[in-house]
């Protein structure tokens, strides 16, 4: 015992190995599919139709997805749930579309981050009880009450592309197959019927959210930039040494390099999430949300946005819940609502 | 939603749009001829509008191809990594929103400006700078120019972002161009070449049409300078008078190839065809706060505020 804290005091004072180790042992990226993914695109890319054929193929899609009218909130059978506190809504998928500076009222300048929220469609809802048994589930769930999960997708797209694995998928729905599908862990209260549309309004204008995304790849990065490391100097005689990370040990403790030793390597395309976003401006025309900061990944990426689990953040009133719907007499949502501390375009300029 | 978005691309449907809005502007090119008859104090300038397109369809409205350096700023990052045609199309929206509170002027690098910004730590809380514009560039919302001034003996140098909110007022007392695009060589150069009255007053402009080009050649102080100028091909410096060791190195150095590189100039330029969509997007909208600009003038000061 005495032994072993007197090696924890020596560690500690001079490099702290056990922090490199356990984040080395984590796998932070695969480029390979899971196993039950469903094979998606379709292979047969070189099979020669005649163009009469084609013709029919494209008139057999068109009838099969055409006599559908706009779903309205009341065609769709959703129960009236109460929102309570501890509810966790769905959340939706958009695209990274790039950044835009806007000013504040007191003429602060703030960089926010432009999010298009594309044509997000529920495609199913799993309820607790059968999510709680998937392979998923039981990792998520061991410890904890099972919570519902809603597939959504996003971004549809010519059936011919994909395989009939993947249109079976949203076949039981009646939804045009879409390119882009995520999971949303969503408590039973916040259930969504398949074929629901999530739209930007599903947010509230100055409410926090999180947004999860797969950071910029780097590709192979050497150790300046991948961990931030000083290199050597760039002239005084140094010989072959500017940007080498330089020592990976010492001789006596261990003797050999520990793993999880910081090296060059690949950097970059790993899933992170960016936490408390505060929304600024939405525009629901367009379906456009405006985010304060930026998000992970780089510009026309798909990223995912959720209300944020920042204690202090969350809902304090009800939001549109489960989703929103446009009113049923009719009357449009205001096109541009904009947050209460920035300043907007067409006003008048700022005087202090 | 799901109906429309079945077998069409976001992109048709941006497209379908445009050319709707220009059925609907087709009556005021019609109107916009007028305006050039009369006199032209703000600077009207030239052919607003030549319509094009076949017979057969809607004819289609273009923007004067001055549009590229009268409003720069329009055009969006070349940089394919960064662009997305939803972006820079809210994006203009925005700025034409803002551009309908304040006159943003037309300018060139070597135009001598004023600028009024709201200071808090004025005296009259807001603060009046006067200078010659060396160099102006980003685009979109982030668009910014330099003004220098030598105040005191000691050289100053702003830089403003043409859509903050803070800025009140933006003049252009004289309007006029230089022989390079950037003028960061008045740094080096005598300081009469970057000195103007603060409180110099708007000067009339003698050619409504026409930007002129003043040849001036500035003398530039004895080195050492902040860059080396001889590398750059300035035409706006006199003769430098360096040793020949300095063009020696200078041509080393040089790429003349680069002029011969299309890849290099598409790269960094938007492709004509995307330039004209573009001004035609905007063209009516800023041609209408125009209008609105001249009868307010017209109309009087005093009707103003």
């Amino acid at each position: 015992m005495v032994f072993h804290k007197r090696r924890w005091l020596v560690r500690r004072l001079f490099f702290n190995h056990e922090q490199i180790r356990t984040m080395s042992r984590v796998k932070r990226r695969t480029t390979h599919p899971p196993y039950w993914h469903v094979l998606k695109n379709n292979q047969r890319d070189d099979e020669k139709i005649s163009s009469d054929n084609l013709c029919f193929v494209r008139e057999v899609i068109q009838d099969k997805y055409k006599n559908k009218s706009p779903i309205k909130g009341s065609d769709l059978d959703i129960e009236k749930t109460v929102w309570d506190p501890k509810t966790k809504r769905s959340g939706v998928i958009a695209r990274n579309i790039g950044v835009q500076h806007m000013w504040e009222k007191d003429g602060k300048k703030v960089i926010c981050t432009v999010l298009h929220v594309l044509d997000n469609h529920v495609v199913r809802y799993v309820p607790p009880e059968e999510y709680a048994k998937s392979v998923i589930g039981t990792k998520m769930f061991k410890n904890r009450k099972p919570l519902g999960c809603l597939v959504v997708g996003a971004e549809a797209a010519n059936p011919d592309r994909f395989t009939r694995q993947y249109c079976s998928l949203f076949d039981e729905v009646g939804l045009l197959p879409k390119k882009r599908l995520a999971r949303f862990i969503v408590t039973p209260n916040a259930a969504l019927p398949p074929c629901t549309p999530l739209t930007a309004g599903h947010f509230v204008i100055g409410q926090a959210v999180d947004v999860y995304g797969k950071t910029i790849d780097y590709g192979f990065q050497g150790v300046v930039k991948r961990w931030g490391f000083k290199g050597g100097p760039a002239s005084h005689g140094a010989t072959k040494f500017h940007r080498r990370g330089g020592t990976i040990g010492t001789g006596r403790d261990k003797a050999r390099v520990w793993p999880g030793q910081k090296m060059p390597g690949h950097m970059g395309s790993e899933r992170r999430f960016n936490r408390g976003l505060k929304i600024v401006r939405i525009n629901m025309k367009y379906n456009i949300i405006y985010v304060k900061g930026t998000v992970p990944g780089p510009t026309n990426s798909i990223v995912q946005i959720f209300d944020t689990i920042l204690p202090r953040r969350r809902f304090t009133e009800a939001p549109p819940h489960p989703t929103y719907f446009p009113p049923e007499d009719g009357t449009l949502p205001q096109e541009d609502i904009w947050d209460s501390s920035l300043h907007v375009f067409g006003s008048p300029s700022i005087s202090v | 939603m799901l109906r429309r978005a079945v077998l069409q691309t976001f992109r048709q449907g941006l497209a379908q749009s445009f050319f709707k809005r220009y059925a609907v502007s087709l009556t005021e090119t019609t109107v916009t001829h007028q305006p050039i008859e009369t006199s032209n104090e703000a600077g009207e300038r030239s052919v607003p509008t030549q319509k094009t397109g076949d017979e057969s369809r809607n004819t289609v409205v273009v923007a004067p191809p001055e549009f590229r350096f009268m409003y720069p700023e329009f055009l969006p990052d070349p940089a394919m990594e960064t662009r997305n045609r939803l972006r820079e199309k809210l994006e203009r929206m925005d700025m034409l929103q803002r551009r309908s509170v304040i006159e943003i002027p037309e300018f060139y690098t070597g135009s001598i400006m004023a600028v009024t910004v709201a200071d808090a730590n004025s005296p009259n809380k807001f603060a009046r700078f006067v200078g010659i514009c060396i160099q102006r560039g980003g685009s979109g919302l982030r668009a910014w120019f330099i003004l220098r001034n030598v105040v005191d003996k000691q050289g100053v140098e702003i830089l403003y972002e043409m859509y903050c909110p803070l800025i009140q007022k933006i003049e252009v007392l004289r309007l006029e161009r230089r022989l390079d695009e950037s003028l960061l060589y008045l740094r080096d150069a005598l300081p009469e070449y970057s000195t103007f009255p603060l409180d110099m007053e708007p000067e009339r402009r003698l050619n409504n049409s026409v930007v002129p080009i003043n040849p001036l050649k500035v003398k530039l102080r004895p080195r050492p300078w902040l860059e080396r100028w001889e590398r750059q091909n300035l035409q706006g410096v006199e003769d430098l008078n360096l040793p020949q060791r300095f063009y020696d190195k200078a041509e080393k150095v040089a790429k003349p190839w680069e002029k011969y590189d299309l890849m290099l100039h598409y790269r960094k330029t938007i492709p004509a065809e995307e330039q004209e969509k573009i001004f035609a997007e905007i063209h009516s909208q800023l041609q209408q706060q125009e209008l609105k600009r001249k009868l307010r003038r017209r109309r009087g000061p005093d009707n103003e505020q």
